[in-house]
């Protein structure tokens, strides 16, 4: 099985080599998606073995997400592995979240910081925010309760899944849009635990409480877009 | 009055474009008709706007001038959101087409 990890990166030329370098031995590919960000991340993440896709322009990550998503599935992934390319996502956990894909028990597999194992440096904020997108999902977005996790990066894709979930928001609402894709689809889909590390640089760049704002706003407006 | 003279002028104006937009196939009829319609309504509560008072009336508001503030909110408001959805339209063929760029650096790898 061909397992191929894209991890879309924004201005990232400290972060994205350990990343990559953390993610290789563990995949067969990884594709790294420069989302126009006019430093040297591009350069560092072919340093560090990954094949590397320009967007010139900065598209958002979701945009990148699913850039990467269409070149794993070029080079023939069987398994498409989304992760983030600031190394918050403990490759530790890789093996936990393609298990399910590699057994044939699941077609789509979500990371979740909420199913026993720690994270590392979570703030408090970051956890009652969580919550409340926990609950903006289930009763604006439609995503079933039991889904722990409303803003996982973290997960995988069988290559028919990968193909069947259309997501299209461009920014950081893709995360409550591909749950509510997957849940709703016939897709075999589920949590496993990983392991988010938090740092204070990860924090600095991470989502801010105003950004749920803003994610609420471009998932109203993505149900009337075409 | 003056300001009566000057925004009937404007109605006029604004249907005279209506119509020869029209004639040069940039809006469909329907269109053409909506808006007529709707410089005739604002040309007749100008002239006489007792109009505007007795529907402020029939609706339960007191004077026809609120009526029309009233009536503006919410379509600006719908202008206002179509507008938002066309932005982001836009902002999707732009993500399609830095894509569409992308990806063909891949096949020439």
């Amino acid at each position: 099985m061909k397992i191929v990890a894209v991890l879309p990166a924004f201005r990232e030329e400290t972060r994205i080599g350990d990343a990559i370098r953390g993610v290789l031995p563990l995949v067969d590919a990884i594709v790294v998606v420069d989302d126009g960000s006019g430093d040297g991340t591009a350069e560092r993440a072919e340093e560090a073995g990954a094949v590397v896709l320009r967007h010139r322009l900065n598209r958002g990550q979701g945009a990148a997400l699913r850039t990467g998503t269409e070149a794993a599935l070029r080079l023939g992934a069987d398994i498409v592995l989304h992760v983030d390319a600031d190394g918050q996502h403990d490759p530790a956990s890789i093996p936990v979240v393609l298990e399910p894909l590699r057994s044939g028990t699941a077609d789509v597999v979500f990371g979740s910081r909420f199913l026993g194992q720690e994270a590392t440096n979570m703030p408090t904020s970051r956890r009652i925010l969580l919550a409340a997108a926990r609950t903006f999902n289930a009763f604006a977005v439609g995503v079933p309760r039991r889904v722990t996790d409303p803003q996982s990066g973290f997960r995988a894709l069988t290559a028919q899944a990968a193909r069947t979930v259309d997501f299209r928001q461009d920014r950081f609402a893709h995360c409550s849009e591909i749950l509510r894709l997957v849940t709703r689809s016939n897709l075999r889909w589920m949590e496993v635990p990983v392991t988010i590390r938090y740092s204070e640089e990860s924090l600095r760049k991470g989502q801010k409480p105003w950004d749920a704002a803003h994610i609420a706003w471009q998932l109203l407006l993505g149900m009337f877009v075409r | 009055m003056l300001i009566q003279i000057i925004l009937v002028s404007i109605m006029a104006l604004a249907f005279i474009m209506t119509w020869r937009r029209f004639r040069q196939r940039v809006i469909p009829l329907s269109e053409a008709l909506l808006w007529s319609l709707l410089w005739i309504v604002a040309t007749g509560i100008v002239i006489a706007p007792q109009i505007s008072t007795r529907i402020a009336h029939f609706v339960g508001v007191g004077r026809g001038a609120d009526l029309v503030v009233y009536a503006a909110v919410p379509m600006l408001f719908f202008l206002v959101f179509k507008l938002f959805i066309k932005h982001e339209e836009l902002e999707r063929k732009l993500t399609e087409i830095v894509r569409h760029d992308a990806l063909r650096d891949l096949d020439k790898n």
